[in-house]
Protein backbone atom coordinates (compact mmCIF):
# COMPACT_ATOMS: atom_id res chain seq x y z
CA UNK A 1 0.00 0.00 0.00
CA UNK A 2 1.08 3.55 -0.65
CA UNK A 3 2.97 4.59 2.45
CA UNK A 4 1.81 8.18 2.02
CA UNK A 5 -1.74 7.01 2.76
CA UNK A 6 -0.72 5.83 6.16
CA UNK A 7 0.40 9.28 7.17
CA UNK A 8 -1.30 10.06 10.41
CA UNK A 9 -3.82 7.24 10.00
CA UNK A 10 -2.03 4.93 12.41
CA UNK A 11 -2.61 7.44 15.18
CA UNK A 12 -6.32 7.51 14.34
CA UNK A 13 -6.50 3.67 14.29
CA UNK A 14 -4.88 3.40 17.73
CA UNK A 15 -7.21 5.96 19.27
CA UNK A 16 -10.31 4.34 17.75
CA UNK A 17 -9.30 0.86 18.94
CA UNK A 18 -8.64 2.10 22.45
CA UNK A 19 -11.96 3.93 22.53
CA UNK A 20 -13.67 0.55 22.05
CA UNK A 21 -11.70 -1.24 24.76
CA UNK A 22 -8.40 -1.16 26.63
CA UNK A 23 -5.75 -3.11 24.72
CA UNK A 24 -2.21 -4.33 25.14
CA UNK A 25 0.33 -3.52 22.44
CA UNK A 26 0.36 -6.89 20.69
CA UNK A 27 -3.43 -6.91 20.51
CA UNK A 28 -3.44 -3.54 18.78
CA UNK A 29 -0.77 -4.56 16.29
CA UNK A 30 -2.75 -7.73 15.57
CA UNK A 31 -6.00 -5.85 15.09
CA UNK A 32 -4.47 -3.18 12.85
CA UNK A 33 -2.48 -5.72 10.80
CA UNK A 34 -5.72 -7.51 9.93
CA UNK A 35 -6.74 -4.41 8.00
CA UNK A 36 -3.61 -2.50 7.08
CA UNK A 37 -0.10 -3.86 6.58
CA UNK A 38 2.18 -2.17 9.11
CA UNK A 39 5.61 -2.87 10.48
CA UNK A 40 4.89 -4.13 13.98
CA UNK A 41 7.64 -2.10 15.60
CA UNK A 42 6.31 1.31 14.62
CA UNK A 43 3.34 1.20 16.93
CA UNK A 44 5.35 1.30 20.16
CA UNK A 45 7.10 4.64 19.55
CA UNK A 46 3.67 6.00 18.62
CA UNK A 47 2.11 4.65 21.82
CA UNK A 48 4.92 6.21 23.82
CA UNK A 49 4.46 9.59 22.17
CA UNK A 50 0.68 9.53 22.64
CA UNK A 51 1.21 8.64 26.29
CA UNK A 52 3.66 11.51 26.79
CA UNK A 53 1.25 13.92 25.16
CA UNK A 54 -1.40 12.84 27.65
CA UNK A 55 -3.77 11.05 25.28
CA UNK A 56 -3.13 7.59 26.75
CA UNK A 57 -2.50 5.95 30.09
CA UNK A 58 -1.15 2.49 30.80
CA UNK A 59 -1.61 -0.05 33.58
CA UNK A 60 -0.47 -3.60 34.24
CA UNK A 61 -2.98 -6.43 34.33
CA UNK A 62 -2.48 -10.12 35.11
CA UNK A 63 -2.79 -12.56 32.24
CA UNK A 64 -3.62 -16.25 32.39
CA UNK A 65 -0.44 -18.19 33.04
CA UNK A 66 1.94 -15.46 31.89
CA UNK A 67 3.57 -12.26 33.12
CA UNK A 68 1.26 -9.25 33.52
CA UNK A 69 0.54 -7.31 30.35
CA UNK A 70 0.68 -3.58 29.83
CA UNK A 71 -2.74 -2.28 28.85
CA UNK A 72 -3.31 1.11 27.29
CA UNK A 73 -6.43 3.19 27.81
CA UNK A 74 -7.71 6.53 26.49
CA UNK A 75 -7.66 9.55 28.77
CA UNK A 76 -10.35 12.24 28.59
CA UNK A 77 -7.95 14.29 26.49
CA UNK A 78 -7.46 11.25 24.24
CA UNK A 79 -11.22 10.91 23.73
CA UNK A 80 -11.43 14.52 22.60
CA UNK A 81 -8.49 13.98 20.24
CA UNK A 82 -10.12 10.85 18.83
CA UNK A 83 -13.40 12.66 18.11
CA UNK A 84 -11.46 15.41 16.42
CA UNK A 85 -9.48 13.01 14.21
CA UNK A 86 -12.53 10.93 13.29
CA UNK A 87 -14.33 14.09 12.21
CA UNK A 88 -11.35 15.18 10.13
CA UNK A 89 -11.01 11.74 8.58
CA UNK A 90 -14.70 11.60 7.71
CA UNK A 91 -14.75 14.86 5.81
CA UNK A 92 -11.43 14.02 4.16
CA UNK A 93 -12.50 10.56 2.97
CA UNK A 94 -15.91 11.79 1.82
CA UNK A 95 -14.17 14.45 -0.21
CA UNK A 96 -11.79 11.98 -1.82
CA UNK A 97 -14.61 9.49 -2.55
CA UNK A 98 -16.67 12.23 -4.13
CA UNK A 99 -13.84 12.98 -6.48
CA UNK A 100 -13.26 9.31 -7.26
CA UNK A 101 -16.77 7.98 -7.75
CA UNK A 102 -19.26 10.75 -8.42
CA UNK A 103 -20.27 11.94 -11.85
CA UNK A 104 -19.13 15.36 -12.81
CA UNK A 105 -22.30 17.32 -12.12
CA UNK A 106 -21.24 20.77 -13.08
CA UNK A 107 -21.96 20.90 -16.82
CA UNK A 108 -20.07 24.02 -17.59
CA UNK A 109 -17.08 22.75 -15.68
CA UNK A 110 -16.36 26.22 -14.49
CA UNK A 111 -15.51 27.04 -10.93
CA UNK A 112 -18.00 29.57 -9.67
CA UNK A 113 -16.58 32.71 -8.23
CA UNK A 114 -17.97 33.61 -4.86
CA UNK B 1 18.12 -11.77 14.91
CA UNK B 2 16.74 -13.51 17.97
CA UNK B 3 14.95 -11.90 20.89
CA UNK B 4 18.02 -11.27 23.05
CA UNK B 5 20.03 -9.83 20.17
CA UNK B 6 17.15 -7.56 19.19
CA UNK B 7 16.60 -6.22 22.70
CA UNK B 8 20.32 -5.85 23.33
CA UNK B 9 20.73 -3.86 20.12
CA UNK B 10 17.76 -1.65 20.97
CA UNK B 11 19.06 -1.04 24.50
CA UNK B 12 22.46 -0.09 23.08
CA UNK B 13 20.92 2.36 20.59
CA UNK B 14 18.79 3.95 23.29
CA UNK B 15 21.59 4.31 25.85
CA UNK B 16 21.39 8.12 25.75
CA UNK B 17 17.80 8.13 26.94
CA UNK B 18 16.90 8.32 30.65
CA UNK B 19 16.98 4.84 32.14
CA UNK B 20 13.30 4.88 33.03
CA UNK B 21 12.21 5.68 29.46
CA UNK B 22 14.58 3.12 28.01
CA UNK B 23 13.44 0.27 30.25
CA UNK B 24 9.82 1.23 29.61
CA UNK B 25 10.19 0.87 25.87
CA UNK B 26 12.35 -2.28 26.16
CA UNK B 27 9.67 -3.91 28.29
CA UNK B 28 7.11 -3.15 25.58
CA UNK B 29 9.19 -5.00 22.98
CA UNK B 30 9.92 -7.80 25.42
CA UNK B 31 6.19 -8.25 25.97
CA UNK B 32 5.67 -8.25 22.22
CA UNK B 33 8.16 -11.12 21.85
CA UNK B 34 6.63 -13.09 24.73
CA UNK B 35 3.10 -12.89 23.39
CA UNK B 36 4.21 -13.56 19.82
CA UNK B 37 6.00 -16.70 20.93
CA UNK B 38 2.92 -17.83 22.88
CA UNK B 39 1.09 -17.59 19.57
CA UNK B 40 3.62 -19.94 18.03
CA UNK B 41 5.84 -17.52 16.12
CA UNK B 42 9.62 -17.82 16.21
CA UNK B 43 11.92 -15.15 17.62
CA UNK B 44 13.33 -14.51 14.15
CA UNK B 45 9.89 -14.02 12.63
CA UNK B 46 8.94 -11.53 15.29
CA UNK B 47 12.12 -9.46 15.12
CA UNK B 48 11.77 -9.28 11.36
CA UNK B 49 8.17 -8.09 11.65
CA UNK B 50 9.18 -5.51 14.25
CA UNK B 51 11.53 -3.87 11.78
CA UNK B 52 15.12 -2.75 12.10
CA UNK B 53 15.92 -1.69 15.69
CA UNK B 54 17.82 1.28 14.22
CA UNK B 55 14.62 2.74 12.79
CA UNK B 56 12.73 2.05 15.99
CA UNK B 57 15.47 3.76 18.05
CA UNK B 58 15.68 6.77 15.73
CA UNK B 59 11.96 7.35 16.02
CA UNK B 60 12.00 7.11 19.80
CA UNK B 61 15.02 9.38 20.10
CA UNK B 62 13.52 12.05 17.83
CA UNK B 63 10.27 12.03 19.85
CA UNK B 64 12.27 12.29 23.04
CA UNK B 65 14.48 15.18 21.88
CA UNK B 66 11.55 17.27 20.67
CA UNK B 67 9.73 16.72 23.95
CA UNK B 68 12.89 17.73 25.82
CA UNK B 69 13.35 20.89 23.73
CA UNK B 70 9.75 21.77 24.52
CA UNK B 71 10.01 21.17 28.27
CA UNK B 72 13.46 22.65 28.84
CA UNK B 73 14.01 25.32 26.18
CA UNK B 74 17.64 25.86 25.25
CA UNK B 75 19.67 26.34 22.10
CA UNK B 76 21.42 23.02 22.78
CA UNK B 77 18.23 21.01 23.07
CA UNK B 78 16.72 22.45 19.91
CA UNK B 79 19.89 21.59 17.98
CA UNK B 80 19.73 18.05 19.40
CA UNK B 81 16.12 17.79 18.29
CA UNK B 82 16.91 19.02 14.78
CA UNK B 83 19.77 16.52 14.50
CA UNK B 84 17.60 13.66 15.76
CA UNK B 85 14.89 14.41 13.21
CA UNK B 86 17.47 14.75 10.46
CA UNK B 87 18.65 11.26 11.48
CA UNK B 88 15.22 10.02 10.48
CA UNK B 89 16.00 10.97 6.92
CA UNK B 90 14.04 14.16 6.61
CA UNK B 91 16.32 15.97 4.25
CA UNK B 92 14.17 19.06 4.06
CA UNK B 93 15.47 19.84 7.53
CA UNK B 94 18.88 20.55 6.02
CA UNK B 95 17.26 23.41 4.20
CA UNK B 96 15.62 24.44 7.42
CA UNK B 97 18.72 24.13 9.60
CA UNK B 98 20.73 26.72 7.64
CA UNK B 99 18.10 29.50 7.76
CA UNK B 100 17.54 28.64 11.43
CA UNK B 101 21.24 29.14 12.15
CA UNK B 102 21.21 32.45 10.27
CA UNK B 103 18.20 33.67 12.26
CA UNK B 104 19.82 32.50 15.52
CA UNK B 105 22.99 34.39 14.58
CA UNK B 106 20.96 37.56 13.88
CA UNK B 107 19.12 37.20 17.20
CA UNK B 108 22.40 36.78 19.10
CA UNK B 109 23.95 39.77 17.30
CA UNK B 110 20.98 41.99 18.19
CA UNK B 111 21.26 40.85 21.82
CA UNK B 112 24.95 41.78 21.84
CA UNK B 113 24.19 45.19 20.28
CA UNK B 114 21.51 45.73 22.93
CA UNK B 115 23.92 44.98 25.77
CA UNK B 116 26.66 47.11 24.22
CA UNK B 117 24.17 49.98 24.01
CA UNK B 118 23.17 49.54 27.66
CA UNK B 119 26.72 49.49 28.98
CA UNK B 120 27.99 52.06 26.51
CA UNK B 121 25.18 54.39 27.54
CA UNK B 122 25.97 53.92 31.21
CA UNK B 123 29.61 54.65 30.46
CA UNK B 124 28.66 57.90 28.69
CA UNK B 125 26.54 58.93 31.64
CA UNK B 126 29.33 58.23 34.07
CA UNK B 127 32.14 59.65 31.94
CA UNK B 128 31.45 63.36 32.65
CA UNK B 129 31.07 62.58 36.36
CA UNK B 130 34.32 60.69 36.42
CA UNK B 131 36.13 63.38 34.46
CA UNK B 132 34.77 65.90 36.94
CA UNK B 133 36.24 63.94 39.81
CA UNK B 134 39.45 62.94 38.04
CA UNK B 135 39.97 65.75 35.53
CA UNK B 136 43.41 64.53 34.63
CA UNK B 137 42.54 60.90 34.10
CA UNK B 138 39.49 61.11 31.86
CA UNK B 139 38.42 63.82 29.52
CA UNK B 140 34.88 64.21 28.32
CA UNK B 141 34.74 64.43 24.52
CA UNK B 142 34.35 68.08 23.68
CA UNK B 143 31.93 69.12 20.96
CA UNK B 144 33.61 72.42 20.15
CA UNK B 145 36.00 74.93 21.64
CA UNK B 146 33.19 77.36 22.35
CA UNK B 147 30.87 75.13 24.34
CA UNK B 148 31.30 75.06 28.06
CA UNK B 149 32.42 71.94 29.83
CA UNK B 150 29.13 71.82 31.69
CA UNK B 151 27.01 71.85 28.51
CA UNK B 152 29.30 69.29 27.00
CA UNK B 153 28.88 66.96 29.93
CA UNK B 154 25.13 67.43 29.97
CA UNK B 155 24.84 66.48 26.30
CA UNK B 156 27.00 63.42 26.81
CA UNK B 157 24.93 62.31 29.79
CA UNK B 158 21.61 62.81 28.00
CA UNK B 159 22.92 60.92 25.00
CA UNK B 160 24.05 58.17 27.34
CA UNK B 161 20.61 57.91 28.91
CA UNK B 162 18.95 57.71 25.51
CA UNK B 163 21.32 54.99 24.33
CA UNK B 164 20.84 52.99 27.54
CA UNK B 165 17.05 53.12 27.25
CA UNK B 166 17.28 52.16 23.58
CA UNK B 167 19.46 49.19 24.52
CA UNK B 168 17.04 48.02 27.22
CA UNK B 169 14.11 48.24 24.79
CA UNK B 170 16.06 46.27 22.19
CA UNK B 171 16.97 43.50 24.65
CA UNK B 172 13.39 43.22 25.92
CA UNK B 173 12.07 43.06 22.36
CA UNK B 174 14.64 40.39 21.49
CA UNK B 175 13.55 38.26 24.48
CA UNK B 176 10.04 38.19 23.03
CA UNK B 177 11.26 37.56 19.49
CA UNK B 178 13.44 34.62 20.56
CA UNK B 179 10.61 33.06 22.59
CA UNK B 180 8.28 33.33 19.63
CA UNK B 181 10.90 31.90 17.29
CA UNK B 182 11.56 28.98 19.66
CA UNK B 183 7.88 28.05 19.83
CA UNK B 184 7.66 28.26 16.06
CA UNK B 185 10.61 25.83 15.73
CA UNK B 186 9.07 23.33 18.16
CA UNK B 187 5.81 23.39 16.23
CA UNK B 188 7.65 22.83 12.97
CA UNK B 189 9.64 19.91 14.41
CA UNK B 190 6.49 18.26 15.73
CA UNK B 191 4.87 18.57 12.32
CA UNK B 192 7.89 16.84 10.83
CA UNK B 193 7.66 14.00 13.33
CA UNK B 194 4.07 13.38 12.38
CA UNK B 195 4.94 13.28 8.70
CA UNK B 196 7.90 10.94 9.08
CA UNK B 197 5.84 8.47 11.07
CA UNK B 198 3.79 7.97 7.96
CA UNK B 199 6.54 8.30 5.43
CA UNK B 200 9.02 5.75 6.69
CA UNK B 201 9.32 3.00 4.13
CA UNK B 202 8.86 0.08 6.48
CA UNK B 203 5.93 1.41 8.44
Amino acid sequence: MNTQFKKGVLELCVLVLLDRKDCYGYEMVDEISKNISISEGTIYPLLKRLKKEGFLDSYLKESQGGPPRKYYQLTTLGKVKKEELVKEWRSFSVGVNNLLYSEITNDSGAIKDE
Amino acid sequence: MNKDEYLKELRKLLRKLPKEDREDIISDYEEHFTIGMEKGRTEEEISKALGNPKNVAKQIKADHMVKKAEDKPSVGSIIEAILAIMGLGLFNLIFVAVPVLVVVAIIITLFVIGFVMIFGGIYWVLLPLLSFIFPKLLLAPSIGPNTSVLMDSLFTMLGGFAVTIGGILLVVAMVFVSKWFYELMIRYLKLNLRIIEGRKKDI
